[in-house]
């Protein structure tokens, strides 16, 4: 389809001399109401309407047609002659609206029968139409200022659509001449400017209108070349319902528009609301929505009025709440022909209510083919064919049966959230960001951000895992943080650092890990690793960013020891796979290697002690009392011996403590410590006789 | 794409190719041997694609009907029979009928003609059809072009200077014009033998049964894609762009809203079914919310990613492709303006989720979504009378909807230029009045003769009264409580 078809303008020039005020002389019967009801009353005469009423009306109910399908694109300009002429829009985008014309109609008002003649002339409103087509439409800009140097692409058509009272067939040539020669004139006119542009090509439709009762004086014309650029047609119409039905054809000759009609909609009766009775309703769309039968020539395809054609299909009465889905090949919007009946607003008025409507093929015999279905969205009603035949999608493969499908642990809800926080939202044009990006782009980057760290699956995370970790995780992918957000975060990790210290359990999977999981600590350990990587993804968006990773770093482990650790990990992960493989027997086997193992443990730093506990710190073991104690020792440390710069958690901590000792009396077993740790249980060493450590040793 | 093999089974077909070596070859045995190559190929790479074996001499006969299973169309393959003459048109006709039960018109097919080359002699003939092609009546058309959107694909078990010897290349070239255009000639290169048979349907498969990989991309989470049907290129405007837009093999996804990238990558990873592979996270995340995610195919080209089910157990994720173009569902607006949600001052879904900033409403209202007037037909016009009346009979309870209906009719008597109705109206209530019952409110008679009086200036086509913006406000009586004008 060529977006620069002759469609995309359209002049309507309208002749508004003294002669068009002339009645159709089609009566119209208003005073019926009281004709049956109160006799002896002399009923109103019926009115008529003039030939300009029926020539505004026509291309009233063309446009409203027109913008009904097409409300981009196709554009129109409504021309009004007389003595001068009178534009009533432009080729503007946000003229093109019938209530604006209708505003603009009633101004110029009906043709004033006691106009001088002599000076009156649709001709005035020709010249004015073929200057107008020069004219360059937004569209027409915008694709030449894309296209740069094939900008010679962009073609200039248009359409004339004249309405008038021609006095006799020498009188058309001579308005088909004018516009001829006024594009020649033009033309030169316009390849001098950058707003206007040739005429490529014209189409000059003529109709012209005459009273009912009267012979035409003017005869009807095959569209004819008359150059390279002009071809014209002459339709010679009585004024009233023929003219109205001639524009309508015209209209969709012009856009390519096809009828479909509704049949069988089952209506309640105004008059006796519980009866109902079948009505038709006639829809004018794109023909594109036709194909399949057009392709085919199927027998729906009927003839009505011998004039135009049109699909008849079956209303089908939808069924509450199924959700029925089925192949859509394409929509197209509609335009009721008779828009205000009722049973065309009954319709409009279910579809735009939410309602869809399945439409099936009329047949004698066989199963029921369902072709359309009408639907609305956003206050616009669509036609949507629906693909009938065997569908080359039928029967896909299962996705189960693909690559990952035999993963179970996706994070399909995590995921979910994900999605639904990368929602997209429509955005005003002029909404655009500091860096001019479009929203689209911005919601890209948005992406990017929040997928810097997504692990897939469960097994393959812990911190995702974790409700303690979920505010610094939503916090942290945004683009700018504010120092409440870092605040919220650095919370998060103090909560993470309680959590260690009271050993609470993490949701590490022990999957694919013989035995029981790594330990407590390696837990730990993973978690840490697992969050300061996420931090790290954004550290480089801003200096916010990097505070929350300095305050990571400062409150977990410090490197160095982790490294020892580590590697301590291991070997205690070996001692423990060899205790599960030798069973309970070995027990004292273990406790033994433990043993030597505290013994160079002892002999080292003094805070190593807090190692021993760890190490017996098995998953079945109850946790130990004084887990905590150890933590507040490794980040009370005096500043001295950290081997790291002192971070500002541990400064406000020393002096927490410190405010705080002040304020009550000091634990007995604190006071008597030494490095901030006491012995436990010292009653039992003056009863046995025996350090605990020696016990040890005594079973070697 | 569902394929159609149509093959020439005539006897021309069994005409021996000169082989130095041991084992003589019918030309039918290369084609044989060619089919298989394409079955295999799409048997292991392209095995959604439905295909339908179709033998033609003089008569036609659907041998398999549209399968996925390569194996009986194999078995086919290597139980063909040889029969007389070649007689082209009838069996592309047959083609048409084919395809046209199974697919219908709308969907694109590829038909792959092998033959030898030679198109029959006298009536029947190609050289006839073709000759005769303009002088058909309706009932008896050329099959070409096929209704359906199609490929014709013409394997020559020939080579070309053999085919250029007689019309046969001339003839073959034109039914690829007549369809449109849309088709290629493949011959054989160098001596007829099992090698240049492969080259040349190496050449076919690489042109229309190559596999279309590529990665689908969420931000840093990617995985690699096959797409089938293959998305083939699609021109929107011959004449502002004629350069056909093809889908970019990146995607990217944005948002309910999520966009895909794709990018040309060998992957060959045969042992992911057990490694994570995003499309399969993604895949269950929007069927379980129930969500789509859209899809990025080109600049300016979208489409979007979804759960489908074919079965209640089997489900897959689905692309459907968008017309190209900035704005291609009306209701979500232009596509580059759709952003995150999150830099919204308030969150369009509500914060429970109740609310949502689609569709969006188009700025003016559809004709059918207005109270539009249209008086084409008489009935139109006389309804819009009779509610006037209707209303001016329970005056003053209807005063709103009284004033509301004449100032429809108002409006559009001036626009259209109808002045002799509003006379006619007016003068319609002026009797109204006269008729009025005893028992009647009071302040029905003012307004009546108010209302009439009104729609008599505004015929006279006075400026002052014919404005079409100024709507006819009820009349301030003593007994309407002073309050008729504010009421409008």
């Amino acid at each position: 389809m060529r977006i620069f078809s002759v469609s995309h303008k359209t002049a309507f020039v309208v002749d508004h001399c003294p002669y068009m005020a002339e009645s159709s002389r089609q009566l119209i019967e208003c005073d019926m109401l009281t004709k049956s009801r109160s006799q002896g009353v002399i009923p109103l005469a019926p009115v008529s309407k003039s030939l300009w009423t029926c020539a505004i009306e026509c291309s009233m109910e063309y446009c409203r047609i027109l913008y009904d399908v097409y409300p981009t694109k196709k554009l129109v300009n409504y021309i009004v002659s007389d003595s001068e002429v009178h534009i009533l829009n432009s080729w503007k985008q946000e003229n093109q609206n019938t209530q604006e014309l209708m505003t603009a109609l009633a101004a110029v008002g009906p043709p004033n029968p006691r106009q001088d003649p002599e000076c009156c002339s649709v001709l005035h409103g020709l010249v004015a139409a073929v200057e107008s087509l020069c004219k360059i439409t937004e569209y027409q800009h915008e694709s030449r200022t894309t296209l740069m140097d094939t900008a010679d692409r962009v073609a200039n058509r248009g359409r004339i659509i004249c309405l008038t009272n021609a006095k006799s067939d020498t009188h058309v040539r001579m308005l088909e001449d004018c516009v001829l020669e006024t594009i020649q004139e033009q033309n030169k006119r316009a390849a001098g400017s950058d707003r206007l542009m040739p005429i490529q090509q014209c189409e000059l439709v003529l109709v012209h209108i005459y009273p009912q009762g009267e012979e035409t004086l003017v005869s009807d014309r095959q569209k004819k070349e008359l150059s390279s650029v002009l071809s014209s047609e002459v339709h010679s119409v009585r004024a009233g319902r023929y003219l109205a039905g001639k524009l309508n054809v015209l209209v969709q000759q012009h856009f390519d528009l096809a009828s479909t009609t509704i049949t069988n909609i089952p209506m309640k009766e105004e008059q006796h609301a519980n009866t109902s009775a079948n009505y038709d309703v006639e829809l004018l769309h794109h023909r594109d929505a036709h194909i399949e039968f057009i392709k085919s020539a199927q027998p729906s395809f009927h003839c009505m009025n011998g004039l135009k054609e049109t699909v008849t299909l079956k209303w089908c009465t939808p069924r509450t709440n199924s959700v029925e889905l089925h192949y859509c090949t394409g929509a197209y919007r509609i335009s009721p022909v008779d828009v205000n009946s009722r049973p065309s607003s009954c319709l409009t008025n279910f579809l735009l209510n939410g309602r869809s409507v399945l439409l099936e093929q009329p047949r004698k015999s066989g199963s029921k083919v369902i072709s359309h279905m009408l639907s609305s969205h956003g206050g616009e009603i669509f036609l949507h064919v629906l693909n009938s035949t065997r569908s080359t999608l039928e029967d896909p493969p299962s996705i189960s049966e693909g690559c990952g499908g035999r993963v179970t642990d996706y994070r399909i809800t995590d995921f979910g959230e994900f999605m639904r926080e990368n929602r997209l939202t429509p955005f005003p044009e002029s909404m655009v960001d500091a860096a001019c990006r479009t929203p689209v782009e911005r919601a890209k980057f948005q992406l990017e951000r929040h997928t810097r760290y997504w692990p897939m699956i469960i097994s393959q995370t812990t911190i995702f895992n974790m409700q303690a970790v979920v505010p610094l995780a939503n916090l942290i992918v945004k683009d700018t943080l504010t120092d409440e957000d870092v605040l919220t975060c650095q919370k998060t990790v103090y909560n993470l650092v309680d959590m260690e210290r009271k050993s609470d359990p993490l949701p590490i999977s022990t999957a694919g890990s013989r035995g029981k999981g790594p330990k407590r600590d390696e837990q730990y350990r993973i978690m840490w690793n697992e969050l300061e990587t996420l931090v790290k993804a954004h550290v480089g968006t801003s200096e916010r960013h990097q505070r929350v990773l300095d305050c990571i770093s400062a409150c977990r482990s410090k490197p160095p020891e982790e490294e020892e650790r580590k590697k301590r990990g291991r070997k205690r992960e070996d001692k423990e796979d060899k205790t599960e493989k030798n069973g309970k027997d070995t027990e004292e086997k273990g406790w033994t290697t433990d043993s030597e193992r505290l013994k160079g443990v002892m002999e080292r730093e003094k805070d190593e002690q807090s190692e021993c506990e760890i190490i017996k710190d098995s998953p079945d073991s109850p946790e130990p009392l004084n887990k905590k104690p150890r933590l507040a020792t490794e980040e009370q440390q005096p500043p001295e011996k950290s081997k790291g710069p002192v971070s500002l958690l541990t400064l406000w901590t020393n002096r927490i403590t410190q405010a705080n000792s002040r304020k009550h009396q000091e634990f007995a077993g604190r006071l008597s410590s030494v490095n901030s740790k006491a012995e436990l249980y010292q009653h039992l060493k003056e009863e046995n006789g025996m350090d605990v450590h020696e016990n040890g040793k005594a079973t070697r | 794409m569902p394929t159609v093999v149509l093959l020439d089974s005539s006897l021309s077909m069994t005409r021996p190719v000169s082989v130095e070596g041991s084992e003589e070859f019918q030309r039918k045995n290369l084609a044989v041997h060619g089919l298989t190559m394409l079955f295999e190929h799409m048997a292991t790479n392209y095995r959604l694609e439905f295909t339908s074996l179709v033998a033609f001499s003089s008569l036609w006969e659907l041998l398999v009907p549209f399968s996925r299973d390569y194996n009986t169309l194999q078995e086919a393959l290597n139980n063909l029979e040889d029969y007389d003459k070649t007689c082209l048109e009838a069996a592309l006709q047959g083609v048409s009928n084919v395809v046209q039960q199974e697919w219908g018109t709308s969907c694109p097919c590829q038909v792959v003609l092998v033959t030898d080359g030679a198109l029959g002699i006298g009536r029947g003939s190609l050289r006839h059809s073709l000759q005769t092609v303009k002088q058909r009546v309706d009932d008896k058309k050329f099959p070409l072009p096929f209704p359906f959107p199609s490929k014709l694909y013409v394997m020559c078990i020939a080579n070309a200077e053999e085919l250029q010897a007689t019309d046969s290349m001339d003839n073959l070239e034109q039914l690829i014009n007549l369809n449109g255009g849309e088709g290629q000639i493949y011959t054989m290169e160098g001596p007829l033998c099992l090698k240049s048979v492969q080259s040349m349907f190496g050449k076919l498969i690489d042109q229309a049964y190559s596999p279309f990989h590529a990665v689908l991309r969420c931000g840093n989470l990617t995985s690699d894609v096959q797409v089938f049907p293959r998305p083939e290129p699609v021109t929107i405007d011959e004449e502002v762009d004629p350069i056909p837009k093809t889908v970019q093999t990146e995607g990217d996804e944005i948002g309910t809203g999520a966009t895909d990238d794709t990018e040309e990558e060998t992957s060959t990873n045969q042992m992911a079914g057990k490694s994570p592979n995003f499309c399969v996270l993604l895949h269950g995340s929007l069927k379980v919310e129930g969500m789509v995610a859209l899809v990025q195919l080109g600049p300016d080209w979208f489409g979007m990613l979804y759960s489908q089910a074919d079965s209640k157990k089997k489900s897959n994720l689905m692309m459907s492709l968008f017309d190209p173009g900035s704005e291609p569902l009306p209701w979500l607006g232009r596509m580059s303006q759709l952003g995150p949600a999150s830099d919204a001052a308030e969150n369009p879904y509500g914060e429970d989720d109740s609310k949502s900033p689609f569709p969006i409403q188009p700025k003016h209202k559809r004709s059918y979504a207005q109270n539009v007037t249209v008086w084409i037909k008489a009935s139109g016009l006389q309804t819009d009378v009779q509610k006037i009346l209707r209303n001016a009979k329970k005056l003053p309870e209807k005063t709103q909807t009284f004033y509301k209906e004449l100032n429809r009719l108002r409006k559009a008597a001036l626009a259209f230029g109808f002045w002799e109705l509003l006379k006619s109206v007016a003068e319609l209530l002026e009797r109204e009045c006269t008729l009025l019952p005893d028992s009647a409110h009071p302040d029905a008679a003012f307004q009546l003769s108010h209302a009439a009086q009104q729609l008599k200036l505004a015929s006279s086509g006075d400026s002052k009264y014919a404005v079409f913006e100024q709507n006819i406000t009820p009349m301030l009586t003593d007994f309407s409580g002073g309050g008729g004008a504010d009421r409008i």
